[in-house]
């Protein structure tokens, strides 16, 4: 291996980063479903010939990006390189080589210099439908969640292959659309491609796999830094999620952390068993999930590739709902596997916490799919996207309806409606739904969604923190919990929703969904009273929720009323 | 006849006076006078007729641009501002995409709403997707909503409902509501600042306008009655962010069109240079001392984009700011500039900008107290500028000085010398540079390598060399007048004005009575446009454009598509859009139904006839040799070293060569050449591409 001096590297680096960003540029410019076009639910990335993990584009999903590894490792496993020839496009989805899910669709292609191969460009595309049962928030093995791809050749030396294609046709709904979104992904990896090819005869290089080794080795090199900042130690975390296994009892995930120098071991040993809920995360999204948070709280800076996972070992128990074997359901897995962001915050936060944010309302991701018929005959499916409120800081307040980890956009209301014969009446925040501290929890919000349509419209409400709001940190206290409903057509609501729910509306009914907010950081008795103030005038708090949660009275006017404050606040 | 091209900065306001009688130009910088800006341009008038008591009453037509609108959103100056939104929306503005923009940065914040919550109030009113009134306004509550908010010392009031691009009629009816309620309300409502589709963006530029627009109102109105008392009799006229100008009652309806005034000049001139020298497609390359902006030109024909924003908390952080969606110049500016600092960060990687040490300290070797190497620092070591040409601070340039800052922050930790440090900053900076062109070539549907670049700012000919050969592009053409190369923009601007409205038509059914509703919101569009170019423009003969912004039926990103005069074709209009897609993408699909997602029309009045300086004869000038680092060799070689008045038209220059120019170097490498127009610039033209 030659030793590349770092302003080579970095030049080189930049460049990659580039291609990456361009392959990115290219997918969303030319995607059809507003999946990936407007929530930006993509990733790409460049790989060297071994398949290790060089750059991803700037704007990706941690998921999929962090399971792109494994995709084309599983691609060259299957396909070893002189099996390989240009023009190639391989294809999975299979949700234990991919991100656990039949709608993200990897798609890779090999990439050659002179005859040989180089390396591989791969991205991966949430599609807007992959077959199986509709909106099967209760499917309880995987056959009923799409077509699953094993690792297949989707071109072979430039040439369609018409079969696969026609399979994948007549599986999915909305057809047009994910071949338009495949025909995305391929002129993605021809941007790879062509930009590869230029940068090697542009810097007189014959391949990537030197370069691999030197940008994992920094990135590994500044992530082990990082951790051994942190005190060595133990810390112990648990959460509780509101799906519940088969003996009734909710679902507990568990992690045991240990800093030992430059390592740190995440072990999730008592971790509950996978269920026959479509909630299982398969290992590379559970990777993927830690990872991140981890990357986030310590070293922001750094990109993710194959050296960001050497610092790190993970013990996840197989067959638990971590790292769920074949063939668990996991369609709706981010209900689960955001929480791993959490437990990873919630054992780091008695490390350093510091770093980390208290629990946040955006987990689990909350997206509303809708599907049905307008009154001319003609058929629909939508999701509706919107989300809670983001954890306090301890030195600032949270977030207000905004995505994470993953990164989705919300939907445009206006777009939306033009696309269904739905009528959204109301998005707006929701009051005291931040979690009380000294910093406050981002906001919730509320939406309700009416029915136009003559005929039933099916829709998969789901959503999560129905139990218990996201709790806080360091004496702040938990955000508002969330909520699904439907009213009826006068606008009365019916009970809430236990758990995420398939249902239907008719014409003059709604959805209601209640999105949580964050969690608070800090004793609420020790918040600024102006800052309370501030929320009262713009309807964030409430009078009663000044008083009762922060103990700060707020007279007319509103103003501070200062002698009942100190007195709320001395009991 | 005399023309007026005035650029309001925030430091200094510049003109520039073009006698067309005699071809000839005077420029005159003087200081921006920030508490009324106004003062400044009169002052400069009166400067410039110091000698012709006469002068000023010649003028014929002042264009101008000015940072008012930006600045007035970054330093929040604006009103107090409230927003008036269907019942039941009041966060939309703050909400935005609910997207972040940096996905590890879990601290990141968003801009400071310009309204804040307590003043964003709602409308009992709903108007539906396809334009059908679903729940009438309540006046009645309008009313008392104005009220209220006039009593809390709101001064303007944006009004932005749901679907009102498809059926404004809620929002004009509530501002006559409010002008009836409250007489010296400033309204603003959203379907005449942008009747286009989706809610934040729609939501978050009327925000803008209605927040300088008392702002911009009261200086417009102080500049008139200067102006007036000065004797000024010309037409006075606003360049606009997507270039083209117009007069000043278009310019107090939507002042939101302002905000990019200044920048667009310059590539108006790019373009216009780049036609001059017989290019097709142009990338416009200004590097001046803090960014460097691109943009690329096809056609003659300014890329516009609907995703301009303000007001970013990272400043090159793409959707950390707040979307102007009104016409805007596609742009890119990343924070590479002559000043830009360069350091070695926590992966031990060299990092340039986007922190710059600005005119004040400046770089190291402007001797001006600046202590952090930057760009121009690296230039120096590397002997691409004369230490005796340029003495910002009445002394020569401090090589040592630059050096021995560049191995104590780059070279000392990465183990290299001062060349090797100069040479990786600059390598650096301009592979960020080129990247930047990439990914706008990717944006754009375009090969910036294809294009010749036109290079200006101040560091802009030095770098471009560089840059051209990391993009692949062969051509450069670095104009003369580079120092007004922005306001020569101003005065070769046609005056034009874009109108535009959403009309979602599907173009499989855009049969009798739906082409006959396009054809109504053209002729509408092309009334509002034609209006808005005759007030700036006069009598002069106008052109109008019809485009449509067209995407496949449920696909997102739309295409921008001149359609054929007269009435609405969709058979032609889909085949128009076939074409183009094609031509951005490389394909197009036959199974797939085209959609119009928003009609556009652009009115133009004839434009000015490009004011072309005469050569003047070559003054003698020798040429000279200096020791200069070559890239290519990694090594320090002889460089020709001449000064542009010493150059005859056609006289070639063979690189690696300096060429010396007023307030810039233009470098050329070797394998490249450079020769002299006889048309007010210089062509380079690389042969070989070495890095």
């Amino acid at each position: 291996m030659s030793v590349i001096d770092p302003v080579t590297l970095q030049l080189r680096w930049s460049r990659l980063v580039n291609i990456a960003d361009q392959m990115a540029a290219t997918l969303v410019k030319t995607a059809f479903s507003l999946v990936v076009r407007d929530n930006h639910d993509y990733a790409c990335g460049l790989y060297d010939s071994h398949g290790r993990m060089l750059v991803q584009s700037n704007q990706c999903t941690p998921g999929q990006i962090g399971s792109t590894p494994t995709v084309v490792r599983e691609m060259l496993a299957e396909y070893p390189p002189e099996t390989l020839e240009p023009g190639d496009i391989l294809i999975a989805n299979d949700p234990w080589i991919g991100a656990g899910h039949a709608p993200d669709v990897f798609l890779a292609q090999p990439i050659f210099q002179g005859g040989k191969l180089v390396g591989f460009g791969c991205n991966c595309a949430h599609h807007i439908d992959f077959g199986g049962r509709l909106a099967a928030v209760d499917a309880r093995d995987v056959y009923e969640e799409g077509l699953i791809i094993p690792v297949s050749k989707l071109y072979r030396a430039g040439k369609p292959n018409d079969e696969l294609i026609r399979l994948i046709r007549r599986n999915v709904r909305e057809n047009e659309k994910v071949v338009g979104d495949l025909r995305a992904q391929i002129a993605s990896l021809h941007v790879a491609a062509e930009g590869v090819v230029e940068m090697l005869r542009q810097f007189g290089l014959d391949g990537l796999d030197d370069l691999t080794d030197a940008i994992c080795d920094r990135s590994e090199a500044a992530l082990r830094a990082a951790i051994a900042q942190l005190p060595d130690g133990e810390a112990e975390h648990s959460v509780r999620h509101e799906a519940r296994g088969p003996d009734g009892e909710n679902l507990m995930l568990r992690l045991k952390l240990k800093i030992a120098g430059d390592e740190a071991i995440l072990d999730f040993t008592g971790t509950a068993g996978q269920i026959e809920r479509p909630i299982n995360a398969v290992l590379n999204i559970t990777r993927a999930y830690v990872v991140f948070p981890f990357l986030a709280a310590l070293t922001p800076q750094t990109p993710m590739n194959d050296g960001c996972f050497r610092p790190l070992s993970l013990d996840v128990p197989e067959g638990s709902v971590l790292n769920s074997t074949f063939p668990a359901a996991g369609m709706y897995r981010s209900l689960l596997s955001y929480y791993t962001v959490e437990l990873v915050f919630g054992a780091l936060a008695k490390i350093a916490p510091e770093r980390v944010m208290a629990p946040s309302g955006t987990y689990p991701l909350w997206i509303e799919k809708f599907a049905g018929q307008f009154d001319g005959g003609e058929s629909f499916v939508s999701h509706y996207n919107a989300q809670g409120g983001q954890g306090a800081f301890h030195d600032r307040d949270g977030n207000s309806a905004v995505v994470f980890p993953g990164n989705v956009a919300n939907s445009s209301i206006e777009l939306f409606e033009a696309d269904t014969p739905l009528v959204v009446e109301k998005k707006r925040f929701r009051i005291d739904s931040g979690g009380p501290g000294r910093f406050r929890g981002g906001c919730g919000q509320e939406t309700m969604i009416r029915s136009r349509a003559d005929a039933p419209v099916t829709t998969a409400l789901s959503g999560g923190r129905f139990d218990t709001g996201p709790l806080g940190l360091g004496g702040g206290r938990q955000g508002a919990k969330g909520e699904i409903r439907t009213a009826d057509a006068a606008g009365a609501e019916r009970e809430p929703f236990p758990r995420p729910t398939r249902t239907s509306i008719t014409r003059g009914e709604r959805a209601v969904l209640r999105q949580p907010g964050g969690g608070g950081f800090g004793d609420p008795f020790a918040r600024d009273p102006a800052a309370v103030l501030a929320d009262v005038r713009d309807g964030l708090v409430s009078v009663e929720g000044a008083a009762r949660d922060y103990g700060v009275a707020i007279a007319p006017g509103p103003e501070v009323d200062q002698a009942a404050t100190a007195a709320l606040r001395a009991c | 006849m005399l023309r007026i091209g005035c650029d309001i900065g925030g430091t200094f306001t510049d003109f520039l006076l073009y006698d067309a009688a005699t071809g000839a130009f005077e420029t005159l910088k003087v200081p921006t006078t920030p508490d009324d800006p106004s003062r400044a341009v009169a002052e400069g008038l009166a400067r410039l007729g110091a000698g012709d008591p006469t002068l000023v009453g010649r003028i014929d037509t002042l264009i101008h641009g000015t940072t008012l609108v930006i600045n007035a959103v970054i330093e929040r100056k604006g009103a107090p501002t409230a927003l008036l939104a269907t019942a039941g929306f009041p966060d939309i503005l703050q909400m935005r995409r609910e997207i972040r923009y940096d996905i590890y940065d879990i601290r990141q914040t968003f801009p400071e709403p310009l309204v804040p919550r307590r003043w964003r109030r709602e409308a009992p009113e709903r108007v539906l997707a396809d334009g059908t009134a679903e729940t009438p306004l309540d006046e009645a509550a309008v009313a008392a909503t104005v009220r209220a908010l006039a009593d809390e010392g709101v001064t303007s009031l944006g009004v932005c409902f749901l679907h009102s691009y498809a059926n404004p009629a809620h929002e004009a009816r509530a501002r006559e509501v409010i002008r009836a309620a409250v007489p010296e309300m400033d309204v603003t409502i959203s379907s005449e600042v942008l009747p286009e589709i989706r809610e934040f963006e729609r939501t978050a530029t009327t925000a803008v306008n209605a927040y300088v627009r008392p702002v911009v109102k009261a200086y417009l109105a102080e500049l008139e009655d200067r102006l007036a008392a000065m004797g000024v009799k010309a037409a006075i006229t606003l360049m606009l962010s997507g270039g083209g100008i117009c007069g000043l009652a278009a310019g107090r309806q939507a002042p939101v069109r302002l905000v990019e005034s200044g920048p667009v000049g310059g590539v108006i001139a790019a373009a216009e240079l780049g036609a001059q020298a017989g290019a097709g497609e142009v990338l416009g390359f200004d590097m001046g001392g803090t960014t460097a902006k691109l943009c690329l030109i096809a056609g003659g024909r300014l890329p516009m984009t609907r995703e301009y924003e303000v007001d970013r908390v990272h400043r090159f952080k793409r959707g950390s700011g707040t979307p102007v969606a009104v016409p805007t110049v596609d742009l890119v500016e990343i924070g590479a500039g002559g000043g830009s600092i360069a350091s070695v960060g926590a992966m031990g990687l060299i990092s340039v900008g986007p922190h710059s040490a600005g005119a004040v300290p400046g770089p190291i070797c402007y001797g001006g107290g600046g202590t952090e190497p930057t760009v121009t620092d690296a230039d120096l070591v590397l002997g691409w500028l004369d230490p005796e040409a340029m003495k910002p601070n009445g002394v020569p340039l401090d090589r040592e000085g630059a050096a021995a800052g560049l191995v104590r922050e780059i070279g000392a930790p990465l183990g290299l010398d001062a060349v090797e440090a100069a040479a990786a900053v600059v390598a650096v900076v301009e592979e960020a540079m080129a990247g930047a062109a990439r990914m706008h070539g990717v944006e754009r549907g375009s090969d910036a390598g294809a294009a010749t670049m036109v290079a200006y700012g101040g560091a802009g000919p030095l770098h471009a060399d560089g840059v051209a050969r990391r993009i692949g592009a062969r051509h450069i053409l670095v104009p003369l007048a580079a120092g007004v190369f922005s306001a020569l923009g101003f005065l070769v601007s046609p005056v034009r004005y874009e109108a535009a409205k959403s009309r979602l038509t599907r173009l499989d059914r855009a049969d009798g009575p739906e082409s006959a509703a396009v054809d109504a919101v053209f002729a509408e569009l092309t009334a509002e446009a034609e209006a808005a170019v005759k007030s700036a423009a006069g009598d002069t003969p106008i052109t109008v454009e019809l485009l449509a912004d067209m995407a496949y039926h449920g696909q997102g990103h739309t295409l921008r598509v001149p359609l054929r005069e007269g009435p609405f074709d969709p058979a032609d209009a889909a085949r128009r859009f076939a074409k183009g897609y094609a031509d951005a993408y490389g394909y197009a699909y036959d199974d797939m139904v085209a959609q119009i997602v928003t009609l556009r029309v652009v009115a133009t009045a004839e434009t000015p006839a490009a004011p072309v300086a005469e050569p003047p004869a070559p003054d003698g000038g020798a040429r000279r040799e200096r020791m200069a680092y070559d890239p290519a060799d990694k090594a320090f070689v002889p460089h020709s070293v001449v000064s542009i008045p010493s150059l005859a038209a056609g006289e070639r220059v063979d690189g690696p060569a300096l060429i010396e120019a007023d307030g810039t170097t233009i470098r050329i490498g070797r394998g490249a050449f450079a020769t002299m127009s006889d048309a007010g610039y210089v062509r380079i033209t690389i042969e070989e591409m070495l890095l």
